[in-house]
């Protein structure tokens, strides 16, 4: 009489046991990936509940702060543009960028202590709040470094070589922040790139800029010394291919100091075969090429072909910045640092302090070595050629009165359309304390239209 | 204990939990903790005690632990709507207290279930009614026409007629019980039983099948086929009745799928909610976000992203359909494993009543009230899970939905009526 009804009652458990059995597969085992899914706004609205530290500049600029709406935080950037190659945004639909995403940790309060507070917060409904990130960005420089700029493409990197504190970081185009989800679509299709920031993740050609690399590893290995004598007819061959200076330019005989200072390739071509393949790709390797920068903002690779790939014609060429050899701004920055600073390249970094609300400090960047690539003789070698090149050389527009600047000249060509301009600097040239790198797309040569803008971001930076 | 003082009993933890859940969502929303918050706790406590009385007197043997089970459900239900829409909560608690005067009518009007089986067949022909009336008169909500106004107050009668139906089917079946079992033709080598003894039964559930179908009502016909499947079965013990009702459920879903769109929509969604997530999948893929934000243990009640900051709640038909939802977010995977295993109680305990029912009337009445309940608890949760399809229908006792609960208190009084008698 009751076999049915007991099968009915097994029936019905083998239901719920079903439910059970997906249940406990949807809430615990599928979770973790539900929770990451791109359609779910829910992680995102939990952190807009989180009252995100503000995002402050070195002189004590605001570049990120809350407004409240309802219960959600939301972000303005009062910087507007200026800031937002690297500074990023947040965004309910779109995520995050910049700063606001390496470092939300941090901001929205889940690092460290604060990620344990998190919890207490949660448990007594209390807003959780994040930690504030003051950079090592220093407006007033910004400042200089955008104007400078302009309208064109290009980024200008500054930073300070004893440190490796970025003082100012600027790329053109940019975007306005504020307005991030309603010209979202536009900026993403916009050919001139405005996401990009060029000052990290552009990799240019870096033309003559990169002939510091090959004069200190030349005078690091004794290939040369700065009085070595070269005689120029305009042109040379190296593995078959024939390298011309810029302009088609003659210079007869002359030391290494004068292939420097003006500039001249065919000698740095003689150099370069003259140190060879090997020698060459190990130093520019020492100067951070193929290897990933040292900080959690991340960037290109800049690249250098290795030393198997190399025949002498590519050899000839990538001893004057040509060919095969890409670089970043920022790269081309630190290369610079290691003359300004005795041959140590110090980790870059654009974090100088992660503070709690009321001052408490939860982490504070100390200067560190990243790289040593040559001797402080062979940097103050350097820097002495660079010094030269700035009082006669090529890069005479970047000269300022009252402070020497050192500096390096690059006219990278291009494929098609004007040279990219390239300049690389740093000032006072006997103590240094800022270096700069600019890069302007297609404008010209790097003496014309690169060492202006160096020399106004040098003058901001040191207060002239 | 004697039976009467177990109930009583049970209730107290269940009226503990609740008061608790609600002071909870009241400290969470006012910030603090004040006696009005504890109030309605103890206001639910007085309505499931007179409940608890009324049944002392009215169905002295019955079953001590579903009147618990279903306070535990419908307050648990409230505390969760509180916490979503405090309107909704207090048209809710209306609703609750039309339910219990139901379910105390109910015990009182039906003393002797020979009252049901003598008038099966009014009974029988005002399910159909009821379902009519829906059909003719009902106005569409969320693309089903299952709503018919009263004055200011809707209602969905098909709640009411899928009980008295399944009534009418019980006391059909013992009528026809002998026969059934029996076997007198055998067509195509199988045996048959005499179709005049089948027909009557054949066409009121196909005539409420069509007529559930005409409305869009996916979850209540499939329940109502689902249940005159088990009666079927446990009338005759013939397995062979049920291997002929799947085949017919395969054929007639095959035939909706083809039929009608919005099967066959649902249908899809089901097999893959993530081709269109922000659009045709909006709702369960939003579920299943829910139950993960949910985890283990839960967020705790009140602090679910549940609603938007528009006002609106993150899942369409939250409060109704889709409450289950709510819960796992907010209670975690224990908080929904409860609730899971408390309508599995509630399903064995119906069905012992079965088990102990010496004659056939209380014995099926039990089963097809217990199946329709188990049934709806089953599509509605597998639903929301993504388990199987989903059908719209509501939670017994813990959605929002005034037909819902008041149709249910009906069958919890039938239920322990039929316990009653048997014990």
């Amino acid at each position: 009489m009751s076999k049915p009804l007991r099968r009915l009652y097994w029936f019905f458990a083998l239901l719920f046991l079903a439910l059970l059995v997906q249940l406990t597969y949807v809430q615990v085992f599928a979770a973790p990936k539900l929770q990451t899914n791109p359609s779910n706004t829910r992680a995102i609205a939990a952190e807009m509940e989180v009252d995100r530290g503000s995002i402050v500049s070195a002189d004590g600029t605001e570049l990120a702060v809350n407004r409240k709406d309802g219960k959600y935080y939301l972000r303005d950037y009062p910087a507007g543009d200026l800031t937002s190659p690297w500074l990023g945004y947040n965004s309910l639909r779109y995520g995050r960028a910049g700063i606001e995403r390496v470092y939300n940790e941090e901001l929205s309060g889940k690092s460290g202590l604060l990620g344990i507070t998190s919890y207490w917060d949660q448990l007594m409904n209390r807003t959780h709040v994040g930690a504030d990130v003051v950079l090592t960005v220093d407006m007033k420089v910004q400042r200089a470094a955008a104007e400078a700029l302009g309208e064109r493409k290009g980024a200008v990197v500054a930073l300070d070589p004893r440190s490796g504190a970025i003082l100012a970081m600027v790329s053109y185009p940019r975007y306005d922040p504020n307005e991030i989800d309603a010209v979202w679509s536009e900026i993403n299709n916009d050919p001139g790139t405005p996401l990009v920031n060029r000052a990290v993740q552009g990799r240019y050609p870096p033309g003559s800029v990169f002939k510091m690399v090959v004069a200190a590893a030349a005078l690091e290995n004794g290939t040369v010394t700065r009085d070595t004598t070269f005689t120029d007819t305009g042109s040379v061959k190296a593995g078959g291919f024939e390298v011309n200076n810029y302009d088609d330019r003659v210079y007869g005989e002359h030391d290494f100091a004068k292939a420097f200072s003006s500039s001249i390739n065919t000698t740095f071509a003689k150099v370069g075969v003259a140190l060879g393949a090997e020698t060459l790709a190990r130093y520019a390797l020492d100067f951070g090429f193929n290897t990933e920068l040292p900080w959690k903002m991340g960037g290109a690779v800049s690249l250098f072909p290795s030393a198997g790939e190399m025949d002498k014609a590519h050899l000839g060429q990538v001893s004057y910045g040509q060919g095969e050899v890409l670089a970043s701004p920022l790269a081309i920055a630190l290369v610079t640092s290691a003359m300004a600073n005795d041959g140590l390249i110090m980790k870059p970094h654009l974090v100088s302090r992660v503070l709690t609300r009321d001052g408490g400090v939860i982490d504070e960047a100390t200067p560190d070595v990243w790289l040593r690539p040559v001797s402080s003789d062979t940097a103050r070698i350097v820097s002495e050629l660079m010094v030269q090149t700035v009082k006669s050389g090529t890069g005479t527009a970047a000269a300022l009165e009252g402070v020497q600047v050192a500096g390096k000249t690059g006219t990278a060509e291009v494929a098609d359309g004007e040279p990219h301009a390239w300049f690389a600097a740093f000032a006072p040239a006997d103590y240094p304390e800022v270096v700069v790198a600019v890069v302007v797309e297609n404008a010209g040569t790097g003496g014309g239209v690169a060492a202006p803008i160096a020399r106004q971001v040098i003058a901001a930076a040191l207060g002239l | 204990m004697s039976l009467r003082n177990r109930e009583l009993v049970f209730l107290i933890p269940a009226l503990v939990l609740t008061t608790l859940g609600f002071a909870l969502v009241y400290t969470q929303k006012a910030s603090t903790l004040t006696l009005t918050s504890l109030t309605y706790g103890g206001l639910f406590m007085a309505l499931f005690l007179i409940a608890h009385i009324g049944r002392r007197f009215l169905a002295v043997q019955a079953d001590p632990y579903l009147l618990p089970i279903t306070a535990l459900l419908s307050t648990l239900g409230l505390v969760v709507l509180y916490r979503l829409n405090e309107d909704l909560a207090l048209r809710q608690s209306m609703w609750l207290v039309v339910g219990l005067v139901a379910f105390l009518l109910v015990l009182a009007l039906v003393r002797n279930l020979n009252f049901l089986y003598r008038y099966r067949l009014v009974i029988g022909i005002l399910g159909l009614l009821f379902l009519l009336v829906t059909a003719i008169f009902g106005r569409e909500i969320n693309g089903a026409r299952l709503w018919v106004d009263f004055g200011p107050i809707n209602f969905q009668p098909a709640e009411l007629g899928k009980i008295l139906l399944v009534v009418f089917f019980a006391a059909y079946l013992v009528d026809i019980r002998e026969a059934l079992s029996v076997s007198t033709r055998r067509i195509l080598g199988i045996s048959l039983p005499p179709f005049r003894y089948l027909a009557p039964l054949l066409i009121v559930w196909a005539l409420s099948m069509v007529l559930l179908i005409f409305v869009k009502d996916l979850g209540t016909s499939l329940l109502f086929f689902g249940a005159l499947l088990v009666l079927i079965y446990v009338a005759t013990g013939r397995f062979f009745y049920v291997l002929v009702g799947l085949v017919l459920f395969f054929a007639g879903a095959t035939l909706l799928y083809y039929l009608f769109p919005h099967v066959q929509l649902r249908v899809d969604i089901w097999l893959d909610p993530w081709q269109d997530p922000s659009n045709k999948g909006y709702q369960i893929v939003q579920s299943l976000f829910a139950l993960a934000e949910g985890g283990l243990f839960g967020r705790g009640l009140g602090e679910g992203y549940l609603i938007l900051q528009s006002g609106r709640t993150i899942i369409p038909n939250l409060e109704t359909d889709f409450i289950f939802s709510a819960i796992g977010e907010e209670l975690g995977l224990v908080g929904a494993v409860g609730i899971i295993l408390l309508y599995l109680i509630f399903t064995y305990r119906g069905l012992r009543v079965a088990v102990q029912a010496k004659q056939d009337f209380p014995r099926l009445l039990a089963t097809g009230l217990t199946s329709i309940f188990a049934l709806q608890a089953f599509l509605i949760i597998g639903g929301v899970i993504k388990l199987i399809p989903l059908t719209g229908i509501t939670l017994p006792f813990v959605s929002y939905g005034g037909s819902s609960i008041v149709a249910n208190f009906v069958l919890l009084a039938l239920l322990l009526r039929a316990s009653d008698t048997v014990r």
